[in-house]
């Protein structure tokens, strides 16, 4: 199955007691019962729940390693390590000691979705039925490599948002298509009151759809292809 | 993956807010309820911490505690034994804790001159 590298994604580990609960408290989905083995992915949103960043969690048993976004990693630290006030939770950034790629367009049975596994070096989460992250340690990666531009036309036809086109700073998890991280029963979190607003109202304002690239408006597109694109357009 | 665990990777600077000695004081109607809790035990105290989370970011945190392991420094505010963790004394100088009654109950409630915005409910501040 094609494989590409993410050559803009960070890679943090977290340490401590309360790291869980931390994040918890600071994004969308419900992270606390994570365990060993398993994956999430979750948002930290803004107050007016524009996205920080969307990370991927590895539980490892003894730390947390999470999978986002380097050009967004600055903001992320920025908003949570002065969160941490007294409670047990220590980042170390390890972005320089690994590299990440994306696994698309492959068939990961049901049982696996949400956990990892690792053999050697690498390390393969699988997000969904057709979507896979994979780390290695640097250096130790998988070779012939896919294009970005085919990752783009797959993304394109499944629907699936990524950093620096739909998931950024100018939207929110509902608007980029990212619903399913938004738990619904979960508590309070930055951002939450607003985005428990548009649900109960129904009213998102923004959704991501897939158009035809040229009749859409292309101040709306947010990833270009020849002939379908994704945009997120006002509904 | 490459966790770094075998090395001395350091962890991301955190840049610890300056500790500052917290005043605060307690409204009537708050005295009059925590007398209520109290009773004429004085050996506990109340712990008014901030934790992070809630629509805005912290989270007031109160407890009625015999002692704790945190960092705190201990004031006496009219009688009262308040303990305020070192960590968070930036976030709850200058804070006063009020006790209000609403039609869903009564609860403390922390006016906080630090405080941005609160979130709806009044649990969380930025």
């Amino acid at each position: 199955m094609p494989i590409v590298a993410l050559l803009d994604s960070s890679l943090t580990l977290w340490r401590g007691k309360d790291v869980l609960p931390f994040i918890d408290g600071l994004s969308t989905n419900k992270v606390t019962e994570l365990k060993k083995g398993q994956i999430i992915r979750t948002i930290f949103t803004e107050s007016n729940a524009k996205i920080i960043d969307c990370i991927t969690l590895f539980h490892m048993g003894e730390f947390i390693v999470a999978a986002g976004h380097l050009p967004h990693l600055d903001n992320l630290i920025n908003h949570t390590h002065k969160k941490i006030l007294g409670q047990d939770v220590s980042i170390t950034d390890i972005t320089s000691r690994n590299d990440i790629f994306a696994e698309f367009n492959c068939t990961n049975e049901q049982e696996i979705i949400g956990t990892f596994s690792s053999h050697g070096e690498i390390t393969r989460a699988n997000i969904s039925a057709n979507f896979s992250l994979i780390i290695a340690s640097k250096g130790n990666g998988p070779e012939n490599l896919a294009t970005f531009e085919q990752f783009n036309q797959w993304r394109i036809a499944n629907k699936i948002p990524w950093h620096g086109y739909e998931i950024s700073n100018s939207f929110h998890p509902f608007s980029c298509g990212l619903e399913e991280l938004v738990h619904q029963n979960k508590g309070c979190y930055i951002g939450q009151e607003i985005l428990t607003r548009m649900r109960t109202r129904k009213r998102q304002g923004k959704i991501l759809i897939q158009v035809d690239t040229l009749t859409c408006n292309p101040a709306n597109i947010t990833t270009m292809g020849e002939t379908q694109s994704l945009a997120i357009i006002r509904t | 993956m490459d966790c770094g665990t075998c090395e001395t990777a350091g962890p991301v600077q955190v840049v610890k807010p300056e500790v500052v000695e917290v005043n605060l004081t307690i409204s009537l109607t708050a005295k009059n309820m925590l007398s209520d809790a109290f009773g004429d035990d004085r050996s506990h105290a109340l712990l008014v911490g901030v934790l992070s989370g809630g629509c805005s970011g912290y989270m007031y945190d109160l407890q009625i505690v015999e002692s704790t392991d945190v960092d705190c420094q201990e004031l006496s505010v009219d009688g009262f034994r308040v303990l305020v963790p070192n960590d968070s004394s930036h976030l709850l100088d200058g804070i006063e804790i009020d006790y209000v009654e609403k039609l869903m109950g009564g609860g403390f409630k922390i006016n906080n001159p630090n405080a941005e915005s609160s979130c709806g409910c009044g649990e969380s501040f930025s």
